[in-house]
């Protein structure tokens, strides 16, 4: 129970630390220290799924004459890593104020190739997309005056403009979309909007994150299997075991030790620097938390209204109600039953279930006879 | 009972609307319930729209506040994204100032992880001049 000793007086030296260990321009390797799993884990977790990035989201076909399909080549385009260069001014495409789309929700990405007369292939490449603003207007961009495509990335200002393709590979073409063989044309119109991995795996920003702890198994959050009769002897050592001291042979197990070293690598696509990610990553974990945050104070400034599952009827036979504070909670189910028809036109993550939409109803009608009202407590 | 529920939604609606709760009756999602059953200082929380993410760094930083007898989430069912969290205090401290003081916890404990990161990184570019991590 000792509250704050974690960040002890000489704040310094007692808080989480950070050393990094390598980098390039797609990787960072660094270890955090004096964190709990807890905090790492869920950093990793937003680095996986929930930083805003830019991705081809609708593609109008204008004409399709090679061998893909409509929808095979709109996959394709949408895999396409664009550039995420100043994503935290544009906004969700379902927020902004606009009808349909417009320049600060979405970034219109045109392609037009063809092969008229050539025995060869024509290829197609990502860096064949140009922009235009939503009224037609081409873009001018400052792509091509970039030096080489090799240290594209070492800094966020040699990004692209923003939703232009990130284009990574020496000759300068970034990713194949398809070939045209003589006679066959493929002219699209791609619209690219903000997103998170967690609606689709295209607006990832990170091709992986390793996550390490306890390279010695120290903590003995793992059992080795084995074969014959050692699992050290069948096993290869960590990358990180000089990281950390190995167990002498004769010594006890220490139960209660915490993992407090952390070993990540953080690798991104190419869309964000490394660095970046990390920085978006713990701003949306903060955001999510004044979200929270800001949804208590709301909410509990109006009395209980925090309890929308009340009903009077039917408590779900829990631990004995007060009385007086359960008659004013209780009573302010309108405010509740007006809210539900919201929760049924939430489309912010675009897979809200139906049975959301169904048992968000019946929260403003039945009160406690509910699944979630009762859930056990 | 379905008639029921809609002549009571209807009812809500307009009701909810003269209140006043913010013009933008669509934006307005309610992501933070209390369960019924709750006092106060024993609750259990539904969030809606969270997962692990949230849930276990919450749980840790509150499970430090030497004020909580019981903190733990869970997730009911993984196709729904709900997120269920109780708290049960010793005495008679508050379980909303617990949780208040839990999320602004972990708001500052991100911030100091942001700044050694920041520090680290520049202290790397400084040292490494030919691989400089990005800014």
């Amino acid at each position: 129970m000792d509250f704050n000793t974690e960040y002890g007086v000489d704040g310094e030296d007692t808080g989480p630390r950070v050393t990094i260990r390598r980098t390039n321009e797609t990787t960072i390797d660094f270890m955090l220290s004096s964190t709990s799993l807890s905090l790492a884990n869920s950093l990793r977790r937003t680095m996986l799924a929930e930083i805003p990035t830019i991705a081809v989201d609708l593609v109008e076909i204008e004409a399709n004459t090679s061998v893909l399909a409509d929808e095979f080549l709109a996959h394709r385009l949408g895999l396409i890593p664009l550039s995420t260069r100043n994503v935290e001014d544009m906004i969700y495409t379902r927020d902004c104020t606009c009808e349909e789309f417009c320049d600060n929700c979405a970034v219109i990405l045109r392609l037009h190739a063809a092969n008229r007369n050539s025995d060869e292939n024509v290829k197609v490449f990502a860096k064949d997309l140009f922009a235009e603003t939503v009224s037609g207007q081409p873009i001018q961009d400052a792509r091509y005056q970039r030096n080489g495509a090799v240290d594209g990335l070492s800094s966020s200002e040699e990004l692209p403009p923003r939703g232009q393709p990130v284009i990574m590979d020496p000759k300068g073409n970034g990713s194949l979309i398809c070939q045209l063989r003589r006679g066959q044309e493929l002219r699209v119109r791609c619209i690219a909007k903000k997103g998170i991995a967690k609606e689709h795996a295209k607006w990832a920003p990170t091709a992986a994150i390793g996550f390490e702890y306890d390279p010695h198994n120290k903590l003995r959050h793992t059992t080795l299997w084995y074969e014959g009769t050692n699992a050290k002897e069948e096993w290869p050592e960590s990358k990180n075991k000089d990281w950390e001291e190995p167990a002498p042979d004769g010594e006890a197990f220490r139960y209660d030790s915490e993992p407090t070293q952390f070993y990540v690598n953080l690798e991104g696509t190419g869309v964000m620097p490394p660095d970046q990610i990390l920085h978006a990553g713990i701003k949306t974990l903060q955001q999510k938390l004044a979200t929270v945050i800001q949804q208590l104070s709301t909410t509990t400034d109006s009395g209980h209204e925090l309890n929308g599952a009340a009903g009077d009827a039917g408590m779900g036979g829990m631990s004995p109600p007060d009385p007086a504070a359960n008659g004013t909670a209780y009573g302010n189910q309108t405010a509740y039953g007006g809210q539900t028809p919201a929760y049924a036109q939430q489309t912010a993550y675009g897979g809200q279930t139906p049975g959301y939409g169904g048992a968000g109803s019946a929260y403003g009608g039945m009160g406690g006879a509910t699944p979630y009202g009762r859930s056990g407590y | 009972m379905a008639t029921d529920g809609d002549h009571e939604m209807a009812d809500a609606t307009a009701g909810a609307e003269a209140n006043g709760t913010s013009g933008d009756f669509v934006k307005e999602k309610q992501r933070l319930r209390l369960l019924p059953g709750s006092s106060d200082t024993q609750a259990s929380f539904a969030f809606e729209k969270e997962d692990h993410t949230l849930g276990n760094a919450l749980r840790y930083m509150i499970m430090k506040n030497p004020d909580v007898e019981f903190c733990g989430y869970s997730i009911p069912h993984p196709s729904e994204t709900v997120m269920n969290l109780r708290i049960q205090t010793w005495d008679n401290v508050s379980v909303m100032d617990v949780l208040k003081r839990g999320l602004s916890d972990l708001a500052d404990l991100c911030d100091v992880v942001e700044d050694k990161f920041t520090a680290a990184r520049d202290d790397f570019n400084d040292s490494h001049p030919d691989r400089v991590a990005t800014k």
